[in-house]
């Protein structure tokens, strides 16, 4: 029996484990190249699910983290770095805004 | 004190009558476009001021150390946690022939500085401590070789340094009133996570400081991401609660619109901490000089410490921007932003929400710098027009030529 990559309860978006990146620069990335109809798809799976997900991450700590909890907690990064492209801009970028590639960030 | 704040507001009181001695005029373009002035700036501000360049939490322990390129005064400087749990600063050069010391951003040095071209090596005090092939050299005086130190004091956990081998002012008697209001605001607990950008930009580093110390702009350029999040129907652009002037450093007090309606992914991640574009202060555990008028409708204050580093602090997080100058039209623009210690995955999310947006509202900031340098440098016109909001603009004008006036240090 295959291990799950998520935790059993939220199996069901497996289909976007690409978007379980563990850099600010690597999500941004993804965020620019990915196209808009696959960010809506991801947008809209994770914001099905968002009340239960954030329910079960509430119960984690920072630390020691299981490599499944992990996965999911990521894709909510994912979920935050999408969220302005859906809700405001309509589009993957910030409209007519400096250059996300020379803005760099120095925490990862 | 609110009462009259709360008239300011409604637009019926102008804050420049009550600064007169800024003036009411056009300011002129050419501080923003002239070498000479640029190197005015450098000589009679830079080298003499006190430079925020650093918080104690990037050199946590013994060892630790960090590698601030401080172009602006054409050098490189060190900045050691001592053994001794003193914080230091160096330029960043070995003694010997000049290379650069420590060539990596940062790191934990466990003994000794070692330079990578002949071997000479230096304590984590600076003292020259090792020279190799010292026989082959000749009547060198060990004990004056040790690397060339900067003034460094740090003041609640910023890290500042000064260019000057005896500054006038302590760092605390630079900071004034503004630090001493300051003190004691949990910079220490907010600093637990921590996240930075830097980025180049083509442009004074006057046009970035002007664009991130007024914010009436917010309703224009940021009318796709956070139009409403300082005004709404009663003050429609988002006019500040109050601005108060330090000698040279400022103030400005920002109200929240509570009222604004949230977007789906705000709106759960507002549940589980930092996640709110503003958040409303129920009971203020702040210290005196944040929000000082203790207005109900704060939300946060931009605090413009001279010559180059902008402080906003709000309830639950602070921010920073530096602008380092490069050339008279080149900056290195620095961006911290700081939250509590996440104690669960969910609150860290919040915190990722926050961040993402703060990041993407300066995108839309940073798409005005090269474009208004471009046209600034044009020779077009000669001066620019500045509304009452636009205080702590014409303030930075008044102070930094009270120094290249006075020939540096006299301003207050």
């Amino acid at each position: 029996m295959g291990e799950h990559q998520l935790p059993e309860q939220f199996v069901g978006l497996e289909p976007f484990l690409d978007w379980a990146l563990a850099t600010e620069h690597e999500r941004v990335a993804r965020r620019q190249s990915a196209g808009m109809p696959a960010i809506r798809d991801f947008y809209g799976a994770m914001m099905a699910r968002i009340e239960e997900i954030l329910t079960f991450l509430e119960g984690y700590a920072i630390e020691k983290i299981p490599a499944a909890v992990n996965r999911l907690f990521l894709l909510t990064l994912s979920l935050a770095e999408v969220a302005p492209a859906v809700e405001l801009f309509s589009q993957p970028s910030v409209i007519d805004g400096f250059d996300f590639k020379r803005f760099v960030p120095v925490h990862d | 004190m609110a009462a009259a704040t709360s008239r300011n507001i409604a637009g019926d009181r102008k804050w420049h009558d009550v600064y007169p001695e800024l003036g009411t005029g056009p300011v002129p373009i050419e501080p923003y476009v002239s070498r000479e002035y640029y190197e005015r700036e450098q000589a009679l501000i830079f080298r003499k001021v006190w430079l925020n360049v650093a918080r104690v939490e990037q050199i946590p322990k013994a060892g630790d150390y960090l590698v601030k390129e401080l172009e602006v005064c054409n050098t490189s400087v060190l900045i050691v946690h001592g053994k001794d749990g003193v914080i230091r600063a160096f330029h960043n050069m070995c003694t010997h022939r000049g290379n650069k010391l420590a060539p990596e951003a940062s790191g934990n040095c466990p003994g000794l500085f070692t330079c990578k071209f002949h071997g000479w090596a230096y304590g984590l005090d600076g003292a020259l401590r090792h020279i190799s092939d010292e026989g082959s050299f000749f009547d060198l005086d060990r004990g004056a070789l040790g690397l060339t130190p900067i003034v460094a004091e740090t003041w609640e956990g910023f890290i500042f340094i000064n260019m000057e081998e005896r500054p006038s002012e302590t760092l605390e008697e630079y900071l004034g009133e503004i630090g001493a209001g300051l003190r004691g605001y949990p910079f220490g607990e907010l600093g637990a996570t921590r996240f930075a950008w830097n980025a180049e930009v083509k442009a004074n580093w006057k046009v970035l400081k002007d664009a991130f110390q007024e914010v009436w702009h917010i309703p224009t350029l940021h009318r796709k991401s956070i139009p409403n999040v300082f005004s709404d129907a009663a003050n429609k652009y988002g006019h500040a609660l109050e601005f108060r002037l330090y000698g040279r450093h400022g103030r400005i007090s920002l109200p929240g619109n509570f009222g604004r309606k949230p977007t789906a992914v705000e709106s759960v991640s507002v549940r589980y901490g930092a996640g709110a574009i503003v958040i409303k202060q129920s009971e203020s555990v702040l210290p005196e000089g944040v929000n000082p008028m203790r207005d109900p409708r704060w939300s946060i204050d931009g605090n413009s410490i001279f010559p180059n580093c902008l402080m906003y602090v709000a309830g639950q997080t602070y921010l920073t921007h530096t602008f380092w100058p490069l050339a008279e039209n080149r900056t290195r623009w620095e961006v911290r932003l700081y939250y509590p210690q996440a104690t669960t995955l969910a609150q860290r999310f919040s915190q990722e929400y926050s961040k993402v947006m703060l990041r993407d509202v300066n995108m839309e900031d940073g798409s005005t710098l090269e474009r208004t340098q471009t046209m600034l440098a044009s020779g077009a016109r000669k001066e620019i027009y500045l509304q009452d909001q636009e205080l702590l603009i014409r303030h930075h004008h008044h102070v930094a030529e009270g120094y290249l006036n006075a020939g540096g240090g006299a301003a207050r």
